[in-house]
C-alpha cells in the first residue's frame, strides 16, 4: 500500500468534488492537459514533466493525497475564462501545487526534480 | 628527443605540465636516482598522502620537462613539488613546510578544508542577493534564515524584513489607504458610489499575506534552483570559521566556511517601560494583525511610525502619533514637517514632546483596551490616553549581539550594535563581511542591501571590481503625501557647504488630479539644493507629492550623472505632471519670492 492516496479526475467539477471529500488533508494537485487515446497529452510540457513528478512521488508525505487532474481539451484550456484559470488562478499547465498554500510549480519548474521534491518533503 | 624550439610545441608542453599540477593534490617532478627526491617521496608516503610522481630521468623528453619547469617556476633542480596547485619548491623547502605546518595548510587548501565557500547569515534582501550571486559564480554557498518570533508570537517566512514586515506590506497598505482617498475623489469626478463605503481589515490582511506567502515560496524555489543551500535555522559563530545552526526543534548542526557574510538585519526596538512587550505591538506584528487595530497610538516619529500612522488613518481609524522631539530624524526637516502637517490636516493627531512611561491593559480582547501614561519632555505634566492598539516605532536595533561575534573578533560599535566595514564591506576580520541594515553609517534600504550583496559576491568570486556606491541614493517615505528625496537634506548641505555657497530653488504645486476634487492646494512642494561652487550642481532633491517614488527614481539617475540646475532648466517637462515642476523652478529661497500656486 502506498503511503499516500492517488486520485485521478478530469475537469473542474470532479476536481472540486475530490477536494471536498478530503477536507483537512495535505493535498497535492497536478494539473495536466488531457491525454488522447494513445495516452499522450496535447501539452508537450506536460509530457516532459509527468515522469519527473511521478519520479518524486515516493517522497510524498505520509497520509497525503495526490490528485492527478486533466484540465480538458486544448480549446477549453486556452479560454482565459475557464474555471481553472479564473477560480484556481492557474496560469499554465503543467502546474503542481500544494492545495491551500502558496506553494506552486508552474510549467518548466515541474521539470526540475529537486523543486518537486522540495514541495513534497518540506513544509 | 631534441629540444623543443617552436612555440606551439612549448605551449603544448606547458599545458601538459599545468594539467598535472592542476589535477593532482600532490605532484612531484623527480629523478629516480636522486636521494633528495627519495626523501620527499618518503615523506609523502609517511604522511599517507596520495601523490603523483613523474620520474624525468626515465622519460624520453624529461629534459624538455625540466627546461619548462625552470621557465614556469624558476627552479631547475629536482624534486620540484606542487601542492594544491601551489609551487612548494625542492627538498629543503618541502621539509621546511612540513615542519612549520604550512604544508598541512596547503594540503587543506581553502575549498577542501571547509564545508562551504560562503555562508551567509540572514536570508533577507542582502543575504539572498549575495548567496544567489555567489552560487551563480560557481561557489558552494549556504544561507541561513531564522525569524525569532516577536513577543506577541508573530513570525514569518523566508525573505527578511522587506518582504514580510517592511516595504511590501507597508506599500500595499499605503495603497489601500490611497484607494480610500481615490474613492472620495471619484465622487467629484462623477462616480456615483454608495455613501457607506467601508473597509475590511481581514480582507486586506489576507490578500497582502497571501501575496507575501507566494513571495516566500518563490524565494525558496529560486534558492533551490540556483543551488544555494537554504537552512531555516538560527546561526551563531562558535569559531571564526564555524557556525552552529539551531532549528526550530532545537536541533543543532555545525557548518564551516572559508568566508562569511553577515546580513542579519534589524528588529524593532522596544521602550523599556512597563507593559511595552506585554501589550504593545511593533511593525513586525501590525501587517498580520488578526484584527483591525482600532483606535491606535503610534509611538515614535521614524518613517515607519509616520507611514504606519498614515495608512491606518487612511483606513478611517482614529490615530494619534506621540513624538518625543522631531519628525523623521536625518531627513530634510522642512520636508518632514510639511509631510507631518499634511497628516495633521487629514485627521492624524500629534502629541508632541511627550514620552510614554507605562502601558496598562484595561481589557483584553481583539482588540482590547490599553491605557497609556506619558509625560512631557518639557514639564512635569503627565497625560493619559486610552487606545485599542499601541504601536511602537521608535527605531530598530541591529541583530548583532546574539550571533557569537565575540568568537570571531569582529568589531561592533558598542553603542549602536552596528558593524563598521571597509568600502568593500569587509569587517576587521578579513574573511567576514557584512551588508545591509547592520552596517554603520550606511543606508537602511532594500535596494542598497541587494546591490551591496550582489557586488560583494562578484568581487569575491567573479573578478569584479565595482563597489557599492552609497552616495546619492534615492528613497521615498510613503506618508499619505509621499516624500521622495535624493542627496543631501538642506540642513546637512548647509553644514557641509555653508549657506552662502548654496542656492535653493523651490515651489509649491497643485497636482492636476487634486484640482477637480479641490483638495490639498499648496501642500505639494518641490525643492532642489544647488552647489554654487560647482556649477550649480544639484546636491539635494526633495519632492512632496503623489507618486514620489516614481518621480524621484529618474532624478536619482540624473544626479548620478551630475545634473546641474541648467540641465534641469533645459529639460523639457512632461505636461501635465507633477514632476515637470523640476524643469521650471525659478524662485530661490533666499529671494523670499512667492511660491504659492494659483492655477495652471
Ligand atoms: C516597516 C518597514 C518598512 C520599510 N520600507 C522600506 C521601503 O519602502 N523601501 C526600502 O528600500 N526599505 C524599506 N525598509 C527597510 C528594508 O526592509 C531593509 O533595509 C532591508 O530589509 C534590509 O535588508 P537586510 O538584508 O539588511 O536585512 P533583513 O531584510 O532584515 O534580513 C535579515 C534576515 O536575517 C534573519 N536573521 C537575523 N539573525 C539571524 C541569525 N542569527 N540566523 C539566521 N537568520 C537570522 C532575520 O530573521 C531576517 O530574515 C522598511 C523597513 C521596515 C521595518
Amino acid at each position: 500500500m502506498a503511503h499516500y492516496e492517488e486520485v485521478t479526475v478530469r475537469g473542474y467539477d470532479e476536481f472540486c468534488q475530490a477536494i471536498s471529500e478530503r477536507k483537512g488533508k495535505d493535498i497535492f494537485a497536478y494539473f495536466s492537459g488531457d491525454k488522447d487515446a494513445q495516452g499522450k497529452s496535447w501539452c508537450p510540457d506536460c509530457v516532459t514533466a509527468e515522469p519527473v513528478v511521478r519520479g518524486e512521488m515516493t517522497h510524498l508525505p505520509e497520509g497525503s493525497v495526490f490528485i492527478y487532474c486533466q484540465v480538458g481539451e486544448r480549446a477549453y484550456w486556452k479560454d482565459s475564462n475557464n474555471q481553472f484559470k479564473k477560480t484556481l488562478k492557474l496560469s499554465g499547465v503543467p502546474t503542481l501545487l500544494r492545495y491551500g498554500t502558496p506553494q506552486k510549480l508552474v510549467e518548466d519548474e515541474c521539470f526540475k526534480s529537486d523543486l518537486v521534491r522540495m514541495m513534497f518533503t518540506e513544509d | 628527443m631534441p629540444p623543443i624550439e617552436n612555440d606551439t610545441g612549448k605551449n603544448e608542453l606547458k599545458s601538459q605540465i599545468q594539467l598535472l599540477i592542476d589535477s593532482n593534490q600532490v605532484m612531484v617532478f623527480s629523478k629516480s636516482y636522486c636521494p633528495y627526491c627519495v626523501k620527499v617521496k618518503d615523506l609523502f608516503k609517511e604522511l599517507k598522502l596520495e601523490f603523483n610522481v613523474m620520474e624525468l630521468d626515465l622519460m624520453e623528453d624529461g629534459t624538455n620537462y625540466q627546461d619548462m619547469l625552470l621557465e614556469m617556476t624558476g627552479q631547475k633542480s629536482v624534486p620540484n613539488v606542487f601542492i594544491n596547485k601551489t609551487h612548494v619548491g625542492g627538498c629543503d623547502k618541502t621539509m621546511q613546510a612540513h615542519k612549520d605546518g604550512s604544508l598541512q595548510q596547503l594540503l587543506c587548501g581553502e575549498s577542501e578544508a571547509y564545508d562551504y565557500d560562503l555562508i551567509v547569515i540572514g536570508g533577507g534582501s542582502g543575504g539572498l542577493a549575495c548567496s544567489k550571486e555567489a552560487a551563480a559564480l560557481g561557489k558552494k554557498a549556504m544561507v541561513l534564515d531564522y525569524v525569532v518570533p516577536t513577543p506577541k508570537g508573530t513570525t514569518w517566512g523566508l525573505g527578511g524584513t522587506c518582504v514580510n514586515v517592511g516595504c511590501i506590506p507597508k506599500k500595499l497598505m499605503h495603497q489601500t489607504a490611497m484607494l480610500g482617498t481615490a474613492i472620495q475623489d471619484a465622487r467629484k469626478f462623477g462616480w456615483e458610489i454608495d455613501e457607506s463605503v467601508k473597509h475590511n481589515w481581514d480582507t486586506m490582511k489576507e490578500a497582502v499575506n497571501n501575496y507575501i506567502g507566494s513571495l516566500n515560496w518563490g524565494y525558496r524555489v529560486a534558492l533551490r534552483d540556483k543551488n544555494v543551500n537554504y537552512v531555516n535555522a538560527y546561526a551563531e559563530f562558535v569559531e571564526p570559521h564555524k557556525i552552529k545552526a539551531t532549528n526550530k526543534r532545537g536541533k543543532e548542526t555545525f557548518y564551516t566556511a572559508a568566508k562569511f557574510v553577515l546580513a542579519t538585519g534589524e528588529r524593532p526596538r522596544y521602550l523599556g517601560i512597563p507593559g511595552d512587550k506585554e501589550y504593545c505591538i511593533t511593525s513586525d506584528d501590525l501587517f498580520s494583525l488578526p484584527h483591525c487595530p482600532g483606535k491606535t497610538l503610534v509611538i515614535g516619529a521614524s518613517y515607519v511610525a509616520l507611514e504606519c500612522g498614515g495608512f491606518l488613518a487612511g483606513l478611517g481609524l482614529d490615530v494619534t502619533v506621540m513624538v518625543r522631539s522631531i519628525l523623521l530624524r536625518g531627513f530634510d526637516q522642512e520636508m518632514a514637517n510639511r509631510a507631518g502637517e499634511h497628516m495633521e490636516e487629514h485627521g492624524v493627531k500629534f502629541l508632541r514632546k511627550y514620552v510614554p512611561v507605562k502601558v496598562e491593559e484595561l481589557e483584553a480582547g481583539s482588540p482590547g483596551r490599553l491605557k497609556v501614561t506619558a509625560k512631557s519632555t518639557e514639564s512635569d505634566e503627565v497625560i493619559e490616553g486610552e487606545y485599542n492598539t499601541v504601536l511602537i516605532a521608535v527605531g530598530r536595533d541591529a541583530c548583532t549581539d546574539k550571533i557569537g561575534l565575540d568568537k570571531t573578533g569582529v568589531k561592533v560599535n558598542p553603542k549602536t550594535g552596528k558593524i563598521p566595514v571597509s568600502d568593500e564591506e569587509q569587517t576587521n576580520v578579513p574573511h567576514i563581511y557584512a551588508i545591509g541594515d547592520i552596517l554603520e553609517g550606511k543606508w537602511e534600504l532594500t535596494p542598497v542591501a541587494i546591490q551591496a550583496g550582489r557586488l560583494l559576491a562578484r568581487r569575491l568570486y567573479g573578478g569584479g571590481t565595482l563597489k557599492c556606491d552609497y552616495i546619492n541614493v534615492p528613497t521615498t517615505v510613503f506618508t499619505p503625501l509621499e516624500y521622495g528625496c535624493c542627496g543631501l537634506s538642506e540642513d546637512r548641505a548647509i553644514e557641509l557647504y555653508g549657506q552662502e555657497n548654496l542656492e535653493v530653488f523651490h515651489s509649491l504645486f497643485w497636482p492636476l488630479e487634486f484640482t477637480v476634487p479641490n483638495r490639498d492646494n499648496n501642500k505639494c512642494y518641490a525643492k532642489i539644493i544647488c552647489n554654487k561652487l560647482d556649477n550649480d550642481r544639484v546636491i539635494g532633491f526633495h519632492y512632496l507629492g503623489p507618486n514620489a517614488g516614481e518621480v524621484t527614481q529618474g532624478f536619482g539617475t540624473a544626479m548620478k550623472c551630475g545634473a546641474t540646475k541648467e540641465q534641469l532648466d533645459n529639460t523639457i517637462g512632461i505636461h501635465p505632471t507633477c514632476a515637470e515642476v523640476f524643469t521650471t523652478l525659478e524662485v530661490t529661497k533666499s529671494s523670499g519670492g512667492d511660491i504659492t500656486q494659483s492655477g495652471c
